[in-house]
């Protein structure tokens, strides 16, 4: 059974907050359309911080690990966004409390509690065009892969949150400034769903 | 614009260094964020710390009520806009004596997915935090509802009665209980006559006639149930006392505390013409009036206009209420009970 180690964890923070500063510009002209356009900022803040809290902490355990690094993310992000994904990290470091390496269920499990985190923080579920449009499925794709190596679980995973996110334009936003638009948010791209792909894509980054 | 401001971007945190420096006995600030406010002096072991926050743009509240008898700590944000979850941490921390934190707040979206993030990362930090979030005004949704109603002037009971509780060092399940209960036997219900402007818009949030009024404003001038000609007082006050009578409902032989709040733009003379015809419909329906609150609690800028908070008390309730308070904003004597 293969298993992430310690700086593997570190080096996917790492990607995460390089990919976050390369689409700054991106998601930052995605979220003017109809929301503030500050998150490409707020993404690059938060996974900066995130990668940075943890880059040479000696701590050993993973979980506690991801926790530091989301708390960081609230600190410096206070944005919904920030929040938001800082209560994914949280919830889903507790999930890996006092692991040393973490398997493919693990994963899992840490990726479930990242979505039910944001789920019941911003007071979202499936289908209301959020970053859950295309975190949930890629959650639930991991959960659904079984038994098989990381690498491929983590692709299933991202293929997963990338139909999420098409699935998503067609959907009417029901959260944050975009919600005031209610009907014409559809056809659009939304800011946050894009995050959560994001996050699958970095992290799978590391195997390329 | 017509405000005395110097720039509006420095509104906030000009406005915290007048309060600091005008009652430097009674506030300071914490984890240097002039935004971090607590009440000054030593705390007590065993005491559970009340904190509370939101937006600026209110005062009194929030920051108002920190002091004796009242609250320990409050996060301040922009104007009308949520402080930030590591703010509510920093207070936490600060006013944690042990006995854990209890935040008292108003139901607002930003508040809520702010000050529970919060206590999500005192809880990691070793502090123990319960929420209470107020919702007392009525216009803002339906019964059956009453969760997704807001919070306005009615939170200055909650505080209240927590505050008085606190201080006989009481559990924080006990102080939450009494909290809960303010809160659940409070309700408001508020009128507009003109609109606020928040300092860096510059304008008007919205436009309201000259000759009209907007029944069951928001304290950030969010949509009333009614808007329609300007009544005489009278008429005004009793289609408000109406709605807000029926919502508990509140019967013959209860006793109540009533609070009538300004907005920021409307005078004194005014609220006490509000209260004479609101004393009146009270005593025809044989409802007995404890105390009365006429003044400005929770204000929306200079927006005129005017709430009534109606608390139906119990023999605790009541004694709690009438226990002595002091704040920068709020003095109370010990009440006759």
């Amino acid at each position: 059974m293969d298993t992430l180690r310690k700086d593997t964890v570190i080096t996917i923070m790492r990607a995460l907050s390089e990919l976050m500063q390369e689409n700054k510009q991106y998601l930052i002209e995605l979220d003017s359309v109809m929301g503030d356009g500050d998150l490409g900022l707020t993404m690059e803040r938060a996974f900066g911080a995130g990668y940075a809290e943890i880059a040479n902490d000696a701590d050993t355990d993973i979980g506690k690990l991801l926790m530091k690094a989301g708390l960081a993310m609230a600190r410096v992000a206070p944005s919904t966004m920030g929040t938001l994904v800082a209560t994914g990290f949280m919830r889903g470091g507790k999930a890996l409390a006092g692991k040393g390496e973490i398997s493919a269920a693990d994963l899992t499990a840490f990726f479930q509690a990242f979505v039910g985190g944001i789920m019941e923080r911003g007071k979202a579920k499936p289908g209301e065009k959020t970053i859950i449009d295309s975190m949930h499925p890629a959650a639930e794709a991991l959960a659904a892969a079984g038994d098989i190596d990381i690498r491929t679980a983590m692709e299933k995973a991202l293929e997963a949150a990338e139909v999420g996110l098409e699935a998503s334009k067609e959907m009417v936003a029901r959260h944050g400034r975009v919600a005031y638009y209610g009907e014409q948010s559809k056809g659009k791209q939304d800011p946050g769903a894009t995050v959560g792909v994001l996050i699958f894509r970095g992290f799978c980054s590391i195997w390329n | 614009m017509k405000k005395f401001l110097n720039k509006p971007e420095r509104f906030v945190d000009e406005m915290i260094q007048g309060i600091v420096s005008a009652h430097p006995s009674q506030v300071t600030c914490v984890a240097e964020e002039l935004r971090c406010l607590v009440k000054a002096g030593p705390r007590r072991a065993g005491k559970v710390g009340l904190a509370t926050g939101g937006g600026s743009g209110h005062l009194p509240l929030f920051l108002g009520y920190v002091g004796q008898g009242m609250l320990d700590g409050c996060s301040v944000g922009g104007v009308f806009q949520s402080p930030s979850a590591e703010q509510m941490l920093n207070v936490t921390k600060a006013i944690d004596t042990g006995a854990g934190v209890l935040y008292i707040y108003g139901n607002y979206g930003g508040d809520i997915l702010n000050f529970e993030m919060a206590a999500e990362m005192a809880s990691m930090e070793g502090v123990t935090v319960d929420s209470l979030v107020a919702s007392d005004d009525v216009a803002s949704a339906p019964r059956g509802e009453e969760g997704k109603r807001r919070g306005v002037a009615g939170i200055f009971f909650v505080y209240k009665v927590a505050g008085a509780k606190a201080d006989e060092l009481a559990s924080l399940e006990d102080v939450k209980r009494v909290a809960a209960k303010a809160a659940a036997n409070v309700r408001t219900v508020g009128v507009a006559l003109t609109p606020c402007i928040v300092p860096e818009v510059g304008k008007p949030t919205f436009t309201i006639g000259e000759d009209e009024m907007e029944v069951g404003m928001g304290i950030h001038g969010e949509p009333g149930i009614r808007r329609g000609k300007l009544r005489p007082a009278d008429e005004v006050v009793d289609e408000m006392m109406g709605a807000l009578l029926e919502d508990l409902p509140f019967q013959e032989g209860d006793e109540v505390s009533v609070l009538i709040n300004g907005l920021g733009g409307t005078a004194r003379e005014e609220l006490y013409i509000v209260y004479r015809r609101a004393h009146l419909i009270l005593k025809e329906r044989g409802i007995t009036v404890y105390h009365v609150y006429v003044g400005e609690f929770a204000t929306s800028m200079e927006m005129a206009g005017f709430s009534v908070s109606v608390l139906r008390l119990d023999s605790e309730l009541k004694e709690l209420i009438a226990r002595p308070a002091s704040t920068p904003f709020f003095v109370q004597q010990q009440l006759l009970v």
